[in-house]
């Protein structure tokens, strides 16, 4: 599973992040490097900070007033809080799938359409077809849903849901997917799916996943951080972290443990 | 490894329970192994039947350990250091189970052998020898109850020493078959319970370095240095 790191780029250079919301110090001086064509875990307990990090990925931290994100996040380079970034066009690289699967209350077609019509990513009807079939293709939902293009989004099993999610966030072609919990409300069926998905979705974008599920980051993760009451506590290669992780927090957290 | 316990409680004990089941297996081999070196001075076949005998109950214990290990896998998905500890369990019962193989074959020679002429001198040896890794077994199973991998560290230096006297009885087996080929078939038989002890000695550094991934998360580094050269020996004098 493990890529050599050299052969792979950085995709985001995040340094020295601190978020604030209000007085409350959620993350502290976290640097990281997140790689290209590479799953990376987030864990870590409830309240840690690792969705509020990966949120800043795409600055959806800027819809929270009281939130003020302080330290350098780069992508490919660039640094995407300057002043002349549009945060709205730096979502449509940096995809994002939530939690709980929530597909626009409009048709299958419409939902996955809607990001290329916003961005004009498409000049003609035919091409915004062949985008949709392909992020529903590339989502593994085509074949389920091919016939029933115009039905609603929202009639979809919740498994089926959450790939139509999936398609909406790749049909803007992201380089970024971060995905917070995206199979902890689906059965283990549908979590193996998009387990796999993410497997495959690893050949074309870096991706981001913030999961409780220790199994789920060790099966489909390459590189995991472990965070903890706002630091970043480890950050290596999986298999390290789940075999031999080198802080006792670590430890703890991923054994099931307490003092 | 750690004073933490598990949130659930449940997978402590089945953690605990087949730790402790490695502690038992350990005590029948270290006994197996004395008893059967005892058998072997004593010319007891009495005792020799019984090691034979005990034998099924180490089988019995290595196939739990094994079940247990399974199931711990199956049902907990350990990880970390309790990954590692359950991969240790699983290894160092198959050590075990060896050893107490190799102990029971010592006790089978020791049948045949207590109907021929003795060769004093090299049982003397083999009881050192088999008293070095019994000492050497009887340490590694502290250093897997208390974690100490400085003590598997000394553990696995001592193999080399169990190597030289192994090589010392060999030549010394080979001056009895040239003084009187009548010795011939004792020599033999003495042969392989002096290298069913130096087999015993790798099993049980095995079990050393086990407690050294189990404690570090590290393989131990170096190889051990190889120094038997008794396959090129030709007669003693060469």
């Amino acid at each position: 599973m493990n890529e050599a790191a050299d052969t792979i780029s950085t995709k985001i250079v995040a340094r020295d992040v601190n978020v604030y919301y209000g007085d409350t110090h959620a993350i502290r001086d976290v640097s990281v490097d997140i790689l290209d064509k590479t799953v990376t875990a987030f864990i870590g307990p409830s309240g840690c900070g690792k969705s509020t990090f990966l949120r800043c990925f795409n600055r959806m931290n800027d819809t929270i007033d009281i939130a003020r994100v302080e330290g350098t996040i780069l992508l490919d380079g660039e640094d995407i809080y300057a002043p002349d970034v549009d945060p709205v066009q730096l979502r449509a690289r940096v995809g994002m799938v939530f939690q709980k699967p929530n597909p626009f209350p409009k048709s299958i077609y419409d939902n996955v359409a809607y990001g290329p019509r916003i961005h004009g990513l498409a000049r003609t009807k035919d091409e915004l077809d062949a985008i949709v079939e392909k992020s529903l293709r590339r989502a593994a939902l085509w074949n389920e849903v091919k016939d029933r293009l115009d039905a609603s989004g929202t009639g979809l099993s919740g498994g089926q849901q959450q790939r139509l999610c999936i398609a909406r966030a790749i049909a803007t072609s992201p380089e970024v997917l971060l995905m917070d919990e995206p199979a902890s409300a689906l059965d283990p069926i549908a979590t193996a799916q998009i387990e796999e998905l993410i497997d495959e979705l690893r050949e074309r974008y870096s991706v981001v996943i913030v999961t409780h599920s220790m199994q789920q980051a060790a099966r489909i993760s390459q590189k995991t951080a472990f965070f903890h009451l706002g630091e970043l506590v480890e950050f290596g290669p999986t298999a390290e972290i789940f075999t031999n992780p080198r802080d006792e927090r670590t430890e703890a957290y991923i054994t099931g443990r307490i003092g | 490894m750690t004073d933490k316990h598990h949130i659930v409680r449940a997978f402590d004990r089945e953690l605990e329970a087949v730790q402790a089941k490695i502690v038992r297996m350990g005590g029948l081999v270290e006994a197996a192994i004395s008893e059967a070196m005892t058998a072997l001075t004593d010319r007891d076949p009495e005792l020799a039947r019984k090691v034979r005998e005990n034998d099924r109950l180490i089988d019995e214990l290595e196939e739990e350990i094994e079940h247990d290990t399974a199931q711990i896998i199956a049902l907990w998905s350990p990880t970390a250091s309790d990954l590692r500890t359950v991969l240790a369990v699983m290894r160092i019962a198959g050590n075990l189970e060896r050893v107490g193989d190799y102990a029971k074959n010592i006790a089978k020679r020791s049948e045949v052998l207590s109907e021929m002429a003795r060769l004093e001198s090299a049982v003397g040896s083999l009881n050192r020898m088999a008293r070095e890794v019994e000492g050497m077994l009887k340490d590694s199973l502290d250093a897997y109850i208390q974690h100490d991998a400085e003590l598997a560290e000394t553990v696995r230096s001592r193999d080399s020493d169990v190597d030289q006297m192994y090589n010392a009885i060999f030549r010394e087996l080979l001056t009895h078959m040239m003084e009187d080929p009548r010795n011939i078939t004792g020599a033999m038989h003495l042969h392989f319970v002096a290298k069913n002890i130096e087999r015993m000695g790798d099993h049980v550094t095995s079990i050393a370095e086990q407690v050294i991934y189990l404690v570090t998360g590290e393989r131990p580094e170096e190889e051990r240095k190889k120094r038997d050269r008794t396959s090129f020996v030709q007669s003693p004098e060469s």
